[in-house]
């Protein structure tokens, strides 16, 4: 009897953190999404009060951010100040694609951030500032979006899991 | 050295075209001086006074027809990569109609002008690009330097007038390097200089140390409006001379009147043909009373850096006949 509990418990608590691991794909992508906007806001700092061109901009903010974004900061800079891309739109769109696969950011969050890097440094501030206040909205906009799927699909999927657990856990006894 | 200024330039110059002039010999590519894109127009360089039309494998044609004709592409990328990807830090320079790269070469841009209360508040639309290979040639300013510089071991207050690119920058910069320097041969001690280099264009500073020689006692205030850079100069730097380039607006005038006063001599250039431009300027009216003791008057009628003749004072000619002498 006492060896059917260990085994079940261990079968629901299997199941549950199927559940969750399922579940996380929906709550990563309010915060990466959370996580980019706040960096973003560091580099509105640089360029509208900094007036730091953007090769630098980009150093200083993969400086203070961690992790997945610290690379992609690194990675534009780089390209920038060697010139390998000559150009700061193709130079964008391939390090968000390396950031797209090592986060939990969808199509179209990638979308709005490649049209986001067209117009990067591409005017003067007063307009940079309004692109800016543009892409916030925007940026907003998805996060809700992600933050509506993830309530709805993370209880869900987490609920599913355990009670599917339970399931054969009752079947199995 | 100056043949590999033109490399410094190569890469502010978009990936297409620059493959382009690339295939030109090297020592054509060497002596190029101007690089010009227009939007929807030929690519057309300029060196040594001769005009050079490429096509799309960079190869001279004569007629226009066959250029390499220049994209819209081109020319954003082109403005992207002069202001180092960043246009919002270089509205000043747009709005003066140049920005000034590694190296202190100089890239002039046209494009529609937006105004704000009658002023210029940018340049949009951006559609021509002017590259300028900026040279230092040392030992350019030999030929004038015997008289700027006076028995009492000083020099003359001096104004360079010329035409653009006659080399007018070049033969200050050299002047700089000279005075500051000392020079053996005259018996000249060096001078401390202090150097206004509103455009960086003179000592080419990039973060803040000069790129270019500009002699062992210049201090160097990069990026400064010249009016507010001579006082900084005045109070902080007891400098023996002063000198900056393109003086043009009433408070350059003032500016220099006050340096004058002070004791401090001055050397500076300004655009111009001959000295009647310069005392129709009405802007420099208070630098029209025999202030400056040395006009130096150029021309290209011999190639870049004729000396046309040297005035003293009264605007009488010291000397004139620099016939066929070249200084660059």
């Amino acid at each position: 009897m006492m060896l059917k509990v260990i085994g079940g418990l261990l079968i629901l608590a299997a199941c549950g953190l199927m559940g969750i691991a399922a579940a996380n794909k929906y709550s990563q992508r309010p915060k990466d999404i959370r996580r980019f906007r706040a960096s973003i806001q560091m580099l509105e700092t640089e360029i509208i009060y900094g007036c730091t061109p953007l090769p630098q901009a980009f150093h200083n903010i993969a400086n203070k951010v961690e992790g997945t974004l610290k690379s992609f900061y690194h990675f534009i800079s780089e390209d920038l100040s060697v010139g390998f891309s000559y150009s700061m739109v193709a130079a964008w769109s391939k390090g968000l694609e390396k950031l797209v696969c090592d986060t939990s950011l969808t199509s179209s969050d990638k979308e709005l951030i490649d049209n986001f890097g067209k117009v990067l440094g591409s005017s003067d501030r007063e307009d940079q500032k309004k692109h800016f206040e543009l892409f916030y909205i925007q940026l907003k906009q998805n996060e809700e979006q992600a933050e509506e799927a993830r309530k709805k699909n993370e209880k869900m999927y987490k609920s599913l899991g355990f009670l599917s657990g339970i399931v054969i856990f009752i079947l199995l006894v | 050295m100056n043949k590999f200024k033109i490399y410094e330039v190569l890469k502010y110059i978009p990936k297409e075209i620059k493959t382009i002039i690339e295939n030109l010999s090297p020592s054509l590519l060497e002596s190029m001086e101007e690089i010009r894109l227009r939007q929807g127009g030929p690519l057309i360089l300029y060196g040594g006074g001769k005009e050079y039309i490429l096509d799309g494998h960079g190869r001279l044609v004569f007629d226009a027809r066959n250029a390499y004709v220049c994209t819209t592409e081109d020319i954003k990328n082109a403005i992207s990569l002069v202001t180092n990807f960043s246009i919002y830090s270089f509205e000043d320079e747009i709005r003066n109609g140049f920005v000034t790269i590694d190296g202190g070469h100089r890239v002039g841009i046209c494009g529609k002008v937006v105004l704000e209360n009658g002023r210029i508040r940018t340049l949009r639309d951006i559609s021509f690009i002017n590259y300028r290979v900026a040279r230092q040639v040392l030992g350019a300013a030999d030929k004038v330097l015997n008289y700027i510089v006076n028995s009492n071991n000083s020099i003359y207050n001096t104004l360079i007038i010329s035409p653009p690119q006659c080399g007018k920058t070049t033969i200050l910069r050299d002047m700089i390097r000279q005075i500051s320097s000392g020079i053996e041969t005259m018996g000249l001690k060096g001078k401390k200089v202090g150097l206004i280099d509103e455009r960086s264009e003179i000592a080419a500073c990039n973060l803040g140390l000069p790129k270019n020689n500009v002699g062992i006692r210049t201090d160097v205030l990069d990026g400064c409006p010249k009016a507010e850079g001579i006082l900084i100069m005045i109070r902080s730097m007891s400098p023996e001379i002063l000198a900056t380039d393109e003086i043009g607006r009433s408070e350059d005038a003032g500016a220099i009147l006050d340096a004058i006063n002070a004791g401090v001599k001055i050397i500076t250039t300004i655009h111009g043909s001959d000295i009647e431009d310069f005392l129709r300027k009405p802007a420099l009216e208070k630098l029209h009373k025999n202030l400056f003791e040395r006009y130096i008057i150029m021309s290209r009628r011999h190639g870049v850096g004729t000396i046309e003749s040297i005035l003293d004072s009264n605007y009488k000619s010291i000397k004139s006949n620099f016939a066929k002498e070249k200084t660059l």
